[in-house]
């Protein structure tokens, strides 16, 4: 069983005081009861302050962890330092049976967070008060139900109509934009934005309201002089989202999935990890991008990109999604570049299927240090790649290039990502990746793994003759 | 209507606004507000469809062939782990050990180890100085050679430090050579560069260096100035030439004492507005452009003869010492700090780093009869520990840092009830020749992790470090 590295341990430590913390608490003096069942799950006790030690378990396949104790970092120092330890070796864990207590744990673990569970089987203990009062289970109540289910339907009803109202108000604020125009439109954007997100929040579709929210971050984070062109491309997609909303009857099921999904409707995990007739797609998965960005909404969305190593049919890129709140202080997910997994992933349907989860991991995540064959296409046929996906869903944000033979190439302040042996494409590398970059000025020619959002590029993996450049 | 339509007939309408043209339909919907969305999106996607523009030119990079070994990549996650957050005593022994076994960072690492490779640029290799001074200024561009491959045609296109040893090299074997390079590139050297580079003059100074020497001695920078007089006083052999030492002798008294047998005694005079914490600083200045055999012969006695009638004053063995460290007189260095154990104690609180030498043995001579750790060690420890691995660029002699790690300051360092000793144990540890390596660590393992761990990793890496073919 391939455990959790130190530097994954280092990458996934909230701040550097919880590494500093952990660190203290890795000797066996302050542990008990250190035991692993050789699956992948290791267990103990520690004593912190109060008279009762916390209880910490953490899964070694998908580095998922638990504590009893209050912190409000994640990990804790307890958590981290018992991965420390194994990662050491130095302590030994003692092989032993679950522990009831671990069992909990593992019950209770969302399905599909990609440990692998002996307990598929096991329905979930009730957890409500008057049912764990209670020494039977309840009985259905037919009636109940079925008053449930009409009050769920009328819900759904009453949103769709609030929904509506709320694109309408979106329509006519467009063109309140375009009768002003929208050369000026940068000047104000975070104001008139914030008024218009307000209101989608308010009509219950937060898909739209985080859009706009972010639309002005988005724009000024632009030259000046492309602005104004920004605001039109964006301004543009949120009309075709409406419209695509309000005529979502003569859809595909795929393009409705993908409209509703923008508008802020969820599909719950559990739903999609059960739906019958979800795209499934199992093979050999290698991390090949990781994304840590705050979003408006004060959460900060982890992106875990992968790439399926055998060519075979089904989609061959997926990501993971993963929300925290920034308050928490994790700032990165729990896989790192590089890493391999093996693992049934059950994609969101979409017409170009992307966003995707674990459903099931065969084995544990691991160290691999061997090159990929990405891409057969150079960068100027992967951005033909971004095309076709924008002719089909016009309103992607970032869009994954795979690509070989690039390089990167300097004009005054800026780098650009562009084809090694000839100038067709030159996309522009995100501002805060410059100074990482900048040491792939001296490859000639590398293969690699971004993401393009319409306006920059942000590499996230280069495999050089020098070894494996990765965004951290 | 095309994309290039959209773009050339809608998009400067929806930019300037369509307030402004009322009357203007676009033809994309049944009423007018919807022909305006319309239009809005078909202009926007169309404008998505365009392929970013490609700069007319790149930049032609320069980047230089570096003959310097990459560092395993087994090392190189432990080294960035390392350099965070550590003191710069680690930082400053891992570039030495580098720079001695000819290693360089690997280059995508640079940017992480950014404020480490700006310290140390010129111990990392050719590839990091490029690095450092492309970060400065892309238009000053120039290539970078290591020291070892330095010729006269090419010596003047590296960093300092290497110049300077290569000069220094070129000046033992060739002294006039040495001095007609220097002569050659003088006037587009920068003030810093002039000083260090003239200084290796010093070594087989002769009459021959006169002329040049004398064609400087109205140098613009007083450093330069001072040292050619110095130089051209050292060369014609008198005192008289030399202010500073002129000076000096009027600060010193001599006298005669002991009982039955009367020898010179000597005295530093201190100006009474000099003291406290200003001594030291005087000292150092007063005697900055005094050899030992200009202030003997003025004493009219041999060198030895002067260390032995300062014995009784602390002030002027300390001026020796300096004096004895700078021209490393390592003979009468070890007789003055019998005498004057703290001397490198009081050396160390003289703001400034003195660049003493780079050759190993040497250093090491220099540690041994200047530090006597069973006499002294400093009671607070860290500044002037740090200011002797800087010093010494490397670590202690082995026989130095066995009595140092068997020292009562070292071993209370080692006591549970101190907090916050990890800079200390950092300089030891960085101080800490490979042999007494497992001694360091069987006594630093009990420490609290947070003391011991940047240590202990520091250790880890000069032993990796050692076992690299």
């Amino acid at each position: 069983m391939a455990g959790v590295s130190l530097e994954k341990i280092e990458a996934m430590a909230p701040d550097q005081s919880s590494l500093v913390a952990a660190r203290k608490l890795v000797k066996p003096g302050s542990w008990s009861g250190l035991a692993a069942d050789n699956a992948g799950l290791i267990w103990g006790e520690c004593q912190g302050s109060g008279a009762t030690p916390y209880r910490v378990v953490v899964s070694e396949a998908d580095a998922g962890y638990k504590c009893s104790c209050p912190s409000r970092k994640f990990p804790c120092k307890h958590s981290l330092a018992m991965m420390w330890m194994r990662a050491e070796g130095k302590v030994s864990f003692q092989p032993a049976a679950v522990p009831e207590w671990v069992q909990e744990w593992l019950r209770r673990r969302r399905a599909g967070s990609g440990a692998p569970n002996s307990d598929k089987d096991e329905t979930p203990q009730p957890k409500n008060l008057a049912q764990a009062s209670s020494p039977q289970p309840e009985e259905v109540d037919p009636k109940a139900e079925a008053r449930a289910a009409a009050a769920r339907d009328r819900a759904r009803r009453e949103r769709e109509d609030a929904i509506r109202a709320g694109l309408d108000d979106l329509d006519t604020w467009l063109i309140d934009q375009a009768e002003a125009g929208l050369a000026g439109f940068a000047s104000h954007a975070g104001k008139s934005c914030r008024s218009i997100a307000q209101r989608l929040v308010d009509a219950k579709a937060p898909g739209l309201a985080t859009r706009l929210d972010g639309l002005s971050n988005r724009i000024y984070s632009l030259p000046e002089h492309a602005r104004p062109i920004a605001a039109v491309e964006q301004l543009g997609q949120l009309h075709l989202i409406a419209e695509a909303y309000r005529r979502q009857e003569s859809l595909s099921i795929e393009m409705r999935a993908d409209v509703r999904r923008e508008v802020g409707w969820t599909q719950p995990r559990e739903s999609l990890l059960s739906e019958e007739g979800a795209l499934c797609v199992s093979g050999s998965w290698r991390v090949v991008g990781t994304v840590s960005e705050v979003q408006p909404d004060k959460l900060r969305r982890l992106e875990t990109w992968l790439w399926r190593e055998e060519p075979t049919e089904g989609p061959r890129t997926a990501v993971l999604l993963d929300f925290v709140p920034v308050a928490s202080g994790q700032t990165k997910g729990a896989y790192r570049t590089g890493e391999s997994i093996n693992a049934t992933l059950v994609f969101y349907p979409s017409v170009r299927p992307l966003r995707a989860l674990i459903k099931e991991m065969t084995t544990p995540t691991q160290e691999c240090s061997t090159d990929l064959g990405l891409s057969e296409d150079n960068l100027a046929n992967a951005y033909g790649g971004y095309e076709d996906a924008l002719a089909k869903i016009p309103w992607i944000n970032v869009w994954p290039l795979r690509f070989r033979d690039a390089r990167v190439r300097r004009n005054g302040e800026k780098l650009f990502a562009c084809s090694a042996h000839n100038d067709e494409v030159a996309l522009p590398i995100i501002t805060n990746q410059v100074n990482a970059v900048s040491p792939l000025l001296a490859i000639e020619k590398f293969d690699g793994f971004g993401l393009w959002d319409g306006y920059t590029f942000r590499l996230c993996l280069a495999q050089t003759l020098r070894g494996r450049w990765v965004s951290e | 209507m095309n994309a290039e339509e959209l773009k050339s007939r809608i998009l400067p309408v929806l930019l300037s606004g369509t307030r402004r043209d009322p009357g203007q339909n676009f033809a994309f919907g049944s009423d007018r507000e919807h022909s305006v969305l319309n239009a809005l999106s078909l202009a926007g996607q169309a404008l998505r469809f365009t392929r970013p523009s490609v700069p007319n030119e790149f930049a032609v990079e320069h980047w230089p062939r570096d003959e310097r070994r990459v560092l395993p990549d087994r090392l190189r996650p432990a080294i960035v782990r390392l350099l965070d957050r550590s003191t710069d005593d680690t930082a400053r022994a891992l570039a030495f050990a580098l720079d001695k076994r000819k290693l360089r960072p690997h280059p995508f690492d640079l940017p992480k180890l950014d404020g480490f490779v700006r310290r140390y640029a010129d111990r990392l290799g050719a590839t990091a100085q490029y690095w450092v001074q492309c970060e400065t200024s892309i238009l000053a561009a120039r290539s970078y050679f290591e020291a070892d491959e330095l010729t006269a045609d090419n010596w003047t296109e590296s960093s300092l430090r290497p110049r300077v040893l290569f000069l220094k090299t070129l000046r033992k074997q060739d002294a006039k050579a040495a001095q007609g390079l220097l002569e050659k590139t003088w006037s587009g050297e920068n003030p810093d560069s002039r000083v260090q580079l003239l200084s290796t003059l010093q070594l087989g100074l002769s009459p021959q260096d006169k002329p040049f020497l004398e064609s400087i001695q109205k140098d613009r920078a007083p450093r330069v100035r001072s040292l050619v007089q110095r130089m051209l006083a050292v060369i014609s052999g008198s005192s008289g030439d030399n202010p500073a030492l002129a000076a000096c002798m009027e600060r010193i008294q001599k006298s005669k004492a002991g009982l039955l047998k009367k020898r010179e005694a000597l005295k530093l005079e201190l100006p009474a507005t000099v003291k406290g914490h200003e001594v030291n600083r005087w000292i150092q200045e007063q005697f900055a452009d005094v050899t030992l055999g200009s202030l003997a012969h003025a004493c009219a006695m041999s060198e030895r003869q002067l260390v032995e009638a300062a014995e009784k004053d602390d002030h002027l063995l300390f001026a020796l010492a300096m004096m004895a460290s700078r021209e490393m007189r390592f003979d009468l260095l070890d007789s003055i700090t019998e005498e004057l154990p703290n001397a490198w104690g009081r050396m160390s609180e003289i703001p400034g780093d003195d660049d003493l030498e780079d050759d190993d043995r040497k250093l090491a001579d220099w540690a041994i009869a200047l530090i006597k750790p069973n006499k002294w060690l400093p009671e607070v420890p860290f500044p002037a520990w740090s200011w002797l691995h800087r010093q010494i660029k490397g670590t202690l002699p082995t026989r130095i840092m066995r009595e140092v790690l068997a020292s009562k300051t070292w071993t209370e360092q080692l006591d549970s009830d101190k907090k916050g000793g990890t800079e200390f144990v950092q300089v030891i540890c960085a101080l800490c020749p490979t042999e007494l390596s497992g001694t360091i660590r069987s006594q630093i393992e009990p420490l609290e992790a947070d003391r011991k761990d940047k240590g202990l990793m520091l250790l880890d890496i000069l032993d990796e470090l050692e076992t690299l073919k």
